[in-house]
């Protein structure tokens, strides 16, 4: 079980989707019948295990239940069934930037949002350099963060990010950061890592991006793995299938 | 045992949120901390003027009698109804990034009782310059304290997690605040209420609390220990049982908000 990072065991999820939701108790006495809902099953039996040191890419249409996989590996959302096992330090980058305040410095900002991230006081001054350094800031980094380009504040939120050290990496659609130079960073800088042995999974829907980083690529539809397989394979076989 | 160390790991996050919750309630206001003082005295004044003024309450020194019972109790009030708002306030957060929720009820706790050690200053200008002076009993503040701090720990994973599923409770909140105002002895003292009425006093853990703040400081006698040590083990088993359910309720909060 060691040489896996993350095993997905027949792992179910559904969302209920409330038409009119009852949010309060006042509601939920008055109109008992009111709360209609629907059941929506996005993940529909997903066995998946990826090997420590794997680059996994998550491929598929909106709403084929890649984000909802990914936020379950997570632990931010639960499964209806079936267990997810992971072996090692997680870290998820959903969303770039959250829990950042735009009332504080980029350098506060960089010790709050690693923190959330799990990090201690010690790591963070640690990393500090080098976070300030990747995201190419300079100056601007003693600035509020409400004062940046939204790219600024990208950079700053993918160089904290990218610095943080873990052993499995899930990144959600977040590698479209900045202008083409910074782009080419944040890949080279995920190859480097991902040499140092450390496991990734992607959700994305650029390819190029995929054919660069991954060996392996998952084709969800439906809630359900469609193909699973050697990365250029599949997206052969997905192209022409969306086509 | 896991849990704890699962939340130790993210012991930075909890220092940064209870500096935040600590500073954001003095940031950006022109008095800045001089409304931790000013907010529980104007208080003190409200109540003093109505109950030893107005309906000529006859307990000597009323006006620090009052001030015993109201700054613990602002305490607990306040950090009970933002327990009830605050997972919600934090759901962006919380539906984007993991990490151990608890951190969040845990933080404006701290964050409050940090606040409650500053005012306490409050309680001791009030005896010295009201006349009735510092007694040695007053080393036994921490235990106070600690008893305190549970108990709310314990209400606050209870009431943060539920408010998450049933949205109007938080009003709920502030209207059982308000009664359970008037249910500790706060503004009169425990033995002026009639043997009919001393049974809700009798099973309402603020009055243990509030009772033994006032022997302290207003009182200058020890605190009786077995309610106290009783409150230190309701708190324990309260704590432990808020963060069960806490825990269970916490897996379906990114879906709630």
């Amino acid at each position: 079980m060691q040489e896996y990072a993350i095993c997905v065991k027949d792992v179910y999820k559904n969302f209920n989707v409330y038409l009119d939701k009852a949010n309060t108790i006042k509601e939920k006495l008055l109109f008992l019948s009111r709360n209609r809902k629907e059941k929506r099953e996005v993940l529909k039996g997903i066995n998946l295990n990826i090997k420590k040191g794997e680059a996994v890419a998550l491929i598929g249409t909106n709403g084929s239940g890649k984000s909802t996989l990914l936020k379950l590996m997570t632990k931010i959302l639960y499964p209806n069934s079936g267990t997810i096992e992971i072996n090692g330090k997680l870290t998820s980058l959903l969303e770039l930037g959250a829990g950042f305040h735009p009332d504080f410095s980029g350098r506060e900002n960089i010790y709050f949002n690693a923190s959330i991230f799990g990090l201690t006081k010690k790591e963070i001054d640690e990393k500090l350099n080098d976070i300030i350094e990747f995201s190419e800031l300079k100056n601007f980094i003693d600035n509020p963060i409400r004062t940046y380009s939204s790219g600024m504040f990208m950079r700053l939120a993918f160089a904290v990010a990218i610095n943080v050290n873990a052993d499995i990496l899930l990144v959600d659609e977040i590698l479209s950061v900045g202008d083409e130079h910074f782009q080419n960073k944040c890949i080279e800088k995920m190859l480097e890592l991902k040499q140092k042995g450390m496991t990734m999974v992607f959700v994305t829907h650029s390819m190029e991006s995929v054919k660069k980083l991954c060996n392996r690529a998952v084709w969800l539809y439906n809630g359900e793995i469609q193909m699973d397989g050697n990365s250029d394979e599949v997206i052969k076989k997905y192209v022409e299938v969306t086509k | 045992m896991n849990e704890i160390k699962r939340i130790y790991n993210y012991r930075e996050l909890l220092k940064t949120s209870i500096k935040k919750e600590v500073r954001s309630k003095y940031k950006n206001s022109f008095l800045g901390v001089v409304w931790s003082f000013f907010y529980p005295l104007l208080q003190i004044v409200v109540y003093a003027v109505i109950f030893s003024l107005i309906l000529k309450n006859k307990q000597e020194h009323y006006t620090i009698f009052l001030c015993c019972g109201i700054i613990p109790w602002t305490f607990f009030s306040i950090a009970v109804n933002k327990s009830a708002f605050v997972i919600i306030e934090n759901g962006n957060i919380i539906k984007k990034v993991y990490f151990p929720r608890e951190i969040i009820p845990i933080s404006v706790v701290t964050a409050e009782t940090i606040n409650f050690l500053i005012s306490t200053i409050i309680i001791i200008g009030f005896v010295i310059f009201g006349g009735k002076g510092i007694s040695k009993y007053i080393l036994s503040y921490p235990v106070i304290l600690i008893a305190q701090y549970l108990i709310i720990l314990a209400i606050s994973f209870i009431v943060s997690s539920i408010c998450v599923y049933f949205r109007d409770l938080q009003h709920f909140i502030g209207i059982i605040l308000q009664l359970l105002f008037y249910a500790t002895p706060i503004v009169y003292s425990q033995n002026s209420i009639p043997t009919g009425f001393q049974w809700i006093l009798k099973y309402n853990p603020m009055t243990y609390i509030i009772n033994a703040y006032r022997d302290i400081f207003y009182y200058g006698q020890a605190i009786k220990i077995k309610p106290m040590m009783y409150m230190i083990f309701l708190g324990m088993v309260g704590v432990f049982l808020g963060f069960k359910l806490f825990n269970k309720l916490q897996r379906g909060f990114a879906e709630q908000l």
